[in-house]
């Protein structure tokens, strides 16, 4: 865990993600998040969650392996390694402190830009679903989980505005 | 997708009668787009049902967790150290998810908590329809991509029936004929010679079929397979 930031690789772990909750933390009324319950789900799975994550060289080897990431002109943000790192990476680090706001950022993550078809590849043996999956389980812990395009709620539905939010992309 | 529909309350009800805490499994998967029971959707039920229970007296406790999807075992291990505690599990995934929890954990009462309908499309906002019967004999390559099988009530092979009106199904008028959508589509694309050769009966057993396995991993089934 502790090559995240310092590591020679080009997987970039946001600052963001790393900052020590300070004044970015959102003010307004909401869910506050459960840390408690986050800790324990870390702790579950701690030694093997956290070999993983140290294990990580950075080869970039897993990127190829996801359709995703080759379906989007190969943007780093897609590819499986800076996922985890971003997503579960941060958790670990940060012992589970993080605010709501890092968390819906994570959202995006691991459950927009990945479908989990566990077909991402890592040389070292890294099990990458297994995190990624595992990711999503503790944000889904705190109510947030994958939202669809026609989801009451969903923020593309809100933006779509109520007459549209009744056509799916699919009708478009 | 596969395409579910969530149970009626009364139903699901019925089912939990006299389990004192039930943890109703949410999908992640097909379920969950078709917005029958993904994460929401089980949350949404399980305050209906603690609240509807409560009403009758019943002071039955239901919880929720979701898991990626219910077809595939490391997903569901994500549950094992939670169904000891809880005296039945209600599962909203599809009817393979639910057997397929039913079978990790057979000691303990699996119930559905939604309808399977069908493999189907995403028309609109709650709107599916149904598009694949897997039949298991994909005839597609020769029907200009429209399924004859499902999209035909009689599931002709060979060119529409008698009784088509203005190119809609004497079935339900409503219902544009699969069949001449077929040969109007064939025509466009100038290979309506794809339909003159005489379909033979079809083996339909394999309507049966409840397993596949993709040719490159035949080998390492063989063994089990041979037993």
């Amino acid at each position: 865990m502790g090559n995240l930031r310092n590591a020679p690789y080009k997987i970039h772990v946001s600052d963001e993600a790393l900052t020590e909750e300070t004044d970015s933390m959102p003010k307004d009324a909401e869910i506050p998040v459960d840390r408690d319950k986050i800790k324990a789900m870390l702790k579950r799975k701690k030694g093997r969650m956290k070999m993983c994550l140290a294990a990580c060289a950075g080869c970039t080897l897993c990127a190829e392996s996801c359709f995703l990431f080759m379906g989007n002109e190969q943007d780093p943000g897609y590819m499986p390694a800076y996922k985890v790192l971003n997503s579960l990476g941060v958790l670990y680090r940060k012992g589970g402190k993080v605010s709501r706001a890092q968390l819906e950022e994570m959202r995006e993550l691991v459950f927009k830009r990945c479908a989990l078809c566990g077909r991402c590849y890592c040389p070292f043996g890294i099990d990458l679903p297994n995190m990624l999956s595992f990711a999503r389980s503790i944000l889904r812990s705190q109510g947030i989980y994958g939202m669809y395009p026609h989801s009451v709620g969903s923020p593309e539905a809100e933006a779509l505005g109520e007459e549209d939010n009744v056509r799916p992309p699919s009708a478009e | 997708m596969i395409i579910a529909e969530i149970k009626h309350l009364e139903e699901v009800k019925q089912m939990l009668e006299g389990y004192g805490k039930v943890l109703n499994v949410g999908c992640g998967g097909c379920v969950a787009v078709c917005l029958a029971g993904g994460q929401k959707e089980v949350d949404t039920l399980n305050t209906q049902l603690t609240a509807s229970l409560r009403t009758d007296g019943e002071a039955t406790q239901i919880d929720g967790f979701t898991v990626e999807r219910q077809c595939e075992v490391p997903f569901l291990a994500e549950l094992d150290e939670m169904v000891e505690q809880y005296d039945a599990l209600l599962s909203m995934a599809c009817g393979a998810g639910i057997q397929f929890l039913a079978e990790r954990y057979p000691h303990k009462p699996v119930f559905p908590g939604v309808n399977s309908v069908f493999v189907g499309v995403n028309k609109d906002v709650g709107w599916y329809e149904q598009r694949c019967k897997c039949c298991g004999e994909c005839v597609l390559a020769t029907t200009a991509g429209i399924c004859p099988v499902t999209m035909c009530a009689k599931s002709l092979f060979n060119g529409p029936c008698g009784g088509p009106q203005d190119g809609h199904c004497e079935v339900d008028k409503d219902t544009p004929c699969a069949w001449i959508q077929i040969c109007e589509r064939l025509t466009a694309q100038g290979r309506l010679d794809n339909i003159l050769e005489v379909h033979g009966p079809r083996e339909w057993e394999g309507q049966t079929q409840s397993s596949l396995v993709l040719e490159q991993y035949k080998h390492r089934y063989a063994k089990d397979e041979g037993e």
